[in-house]
């Protein structure tokens, strides 16, 4: 494979347009349609940049094409995914994989059974004060990791997210997922034990929830909680934040993944902003995955790693249920 | 009005240094077991030494005895001081148990005499403003609340600390600050779940509380973090958030070229410095409640109801469940 040839699949998600300009910026690919149902969505970006367009997602499946980028509503993933890998494509699918454990491991089987790979997308590996943190973990910098406090705040999302048809769930489920894959990157043990509060606090009658909590145990004695709410406010200065406090035998590791930023003050927006400076996680992380699938290397991330933090997210709205800890 | 002061420690300096300045407010004593500590306390101060509570108690008339002796000896120093019918300040928290605690609390009414425990952070400006933000709507209702409050292992210059009997621990000694905090900010607890790490180099907690309003808090206290003491408190509600960390708040750095002895080339010093430090607030807010005979910011019953959540995190970290109220 000299170059490869993408198609994108869905921009419900809003990563879409993030993901489609770092393919851009790759000289090895070749952007050869976008398919989405909803036309709007695509428009600018069809008609600016003259990329072949699809209504339906399998007939650019029918075109040759090496891989697929998946970005529509998480109840779509396995469908679209599952499609695309008996089309012997391979698959980048937003996070998270998939809303029920069925659902995933299916995804993962028909991408095996096809020889294609499935990578999940997660960006904040890329994250530069993130692989430093990894490093320094490995090279025992802090001796041995004892817990980790984490959050992947956010604002409400609107749309699609709140709709548990389509998102499979709400805060929790949406933002469980980032953190909980670092962490499960940075410690590689199993999780055994996951306990969960959530519940509806920032908007009345938003149907799924909008404030999370979730503690997890893990094999190796570490334990984490991660706060998961979309608690940021109109007024606040940033969409929201991914950061974890880990902590060692030996010392701290303090990760704020977005704090490369200024602070700007404009009229125009009526608010202070923080304007973010730092390198584009995405762009590393979509050219990771060209890389991965032009070297014939297996992706860097992959559907087992998305299965695994997802069903933390699953487990932790178990709990919820519960009132109490579940065993995984 | 005049005081006595048991304990010469870090917090009896502070109780007696402030009180050795307040108007109207005579200090009639400090007390403690080894005698260079009373010795200086008192001289800084200008008041008597003594080296047992009963010799100072005997020896002097107080309106009100101020305890600032290791956790594990609150409640005996209490209850002598209110059997004595003296006014009670007690440093937090109010015991290391919730029957001891209320025990004291008992005690003290049976006597009339007052107890006060000095849950000194409500007197902070940064929270007492975070406590009004929220009571004045400016944030909404509040959904989620996260707080942090990590430094050096106190056990490695007072061993003490390292003993959870003596000490009860991070939660019991340094989060009850923000359970109790959280508490008058956010309303009673409904449930609590904790985890912990404790051994002889470092006791680290993550504890999350369900309030009777649906909100969340989740708390994290760190004894022997690798770095300065500070800490962090964030309130996100319906209609906006309120964040505070004492890092980012130091208004003052002096920064020496000269090298330190260690090899450093150079010294730094934050401070976050004030006309009124929080315990001169707190201190002369529980003496205007005896003279005026107001109720309290923080009464006995707040401290009695942290330290239930505290022991209740403690039963989480246990039997590795939620604890329902």
């Amino acid at each position: 494979m000299k170059g490869l040839k993408v198609g994108m699949i869905s921009f419900a998600h809003g990563h879409a347009y993030s993901y489609f300009h770092s393919l851009r910026q790759i000289p090895e690919v070749q952007i050869v349609g976008i398919a989405d149902e909803v036309r709007s969505r695509v428009d600018s970006i069809v008609g600016e940049y003259g990329v072949p367009y699809f209504a339906d997602y399998r007939e650019l499946l029918a075109q040759d094409v090496d891989a697929v980028v998946i970005c529509s509503e998480n109840a779509h993933h396995a469908q679209m995914a599952i499609d695309a890998a008996n089309a012997k494509k391979h698959v980048l699918c937003e996070k998270p994989l998939g809303t029920t454990l069925e659902e995933m491991e299916r995804m993962i089987a028909a991408c095996k059974d096809n020889g294609v790979q499935l990578m999940t997308a997660f960006p904040c590996r890329y994250l530069a004060a993130v692989v430093r943190a990894k490093e320094a973990v490995e090279r025992g910098d802090i001796g041995d990791i004892v817990a980790i406090k984490g959050t992947n705040h956010g604002g409400n999302p609107g749309s699609w997210f709140i709709d548990k048809q389509l998102s499979g769930g709400g805060a929790a489920m949406d933002h469980t997922v980032h953190v909980m894959d670092l962490m499960n990157w940075l410690l590689q043990s199993k999780v055994t034990e996951v306990y969960a509060y959530a519940a509806t606090l920032f908007q009345e009658d938003l149907g799924v929830d909008d404030a999370g909590m979730v503690h997890i145990k893990f094999e190796n004695g570490v334990f984490a909680a991660l706060d998961t709410s979309w608690s940021r406010p109109k007024s606040f200065p940033t969409w929201g934040d991914v950061t974890m406090e880990i902590v060692g035998t030996k010392g701290v590791i303090s990760v704020d993944g977005f704090a490369q930023h200024n602070d700007l003050y404009s009229d125009e927006a009526g608010k202070g902003l923080w304007t973010y400076w730092g390198d584009d996680m995405d762009a590393y992380m979509v050219k990771d995955f060209v890389r991965a699938l032009l070297q014939g290397e297996p992706v860097p991330v992959t559907g087992e790693d998305g299965l695994r933090s997802t069903q933390v997210a699953l487990a932790a709205y178990e709990s919820v249920k519960l009132g109490q800890p579940v065993a995984l | 009005m005049k005081i006595a002061v048991v304990g010469c420690g870090g917090m009896g300096h502070v109780h007696a240094l402030e009180f050795a300045k307040m108007p109207n407010v005579e200090l009639v004593g400090v007390c403690d077991i080894v005698p260079e500590l009373a010795e200086s306390l008192a001289q800084q101060t200008g008041t008597s030494a003594f080296t047992s509570f009963d010799a100072m108690m005997s020896s002097v008339e107080a309106d009100i005895v101020s305890v600032a002796v290791p956790s594990y000896l609150h409640k005996e120093l209490v209850i002598q001081a209110a059997a004595a019918g003296k006014h009670v300040i007690c440093e937090k928290p109010i015991a290391l148990n919730v029957e001891d605690a209320e025990e004291m609390v008992r005690v003290c009414e049976a006597n009339g005499v007052q107890l006060f425990v000095g849950h000194v952070v409500r007197f902070f400006p940064e929270y007492a403003q975070i406590k009004h933000q929220i009571d004045a709507g400016q944030i909404g209702k509040v959904g989620v609340a996260n707080a942090k409050r990590v430094g050096a292992h106190p056990g490695n210059v007072k061993s003490w600390y390292k003993e959870a009997d003596k000490s009860g621990g991070v939660i019991v000694d340094l989060m009850v600050h923000d359970i109790d905090f959280m508490r008058w900010a956010l309303g009673e607890v409904k449930s609590v779940y904790g985890m912990n790490k404790y051994d002889d180099d470092m006791d680290y907690a993550l504890v999350t509380l369900v309030f009777e309003s649906g909100a969340v808090a989740n708390l994290e206290a760190f004894w022997g973090y690798p770095g300065s003491f500070h800490y962090t408190a964030e309130f996100a509600g319906t209609a906006g958030l309120v964040q505070s960390d004492s890092l980012k708040t130091q208004s003052l750095q002096i920064r020496n070229s000269e090298a330190e002895a260690d090899g450093g080339n150079f010294v730094e010093i934050p401070q976050s410095p004030g006309y009124r430090n929080p315990y001169t607030v707190e201190l002369e807010h529980f003496i205007g409640c005896i003279r005026d005979g107001i109720e309290p910011i923080v009464t006995a019953r707040d401290a009695c109801r942290a330290l239930t959540i505290a022991a209740a995190a403690q039963e989480s970290i246990r039997t590795g469940k939620a604890v329902l109220l």
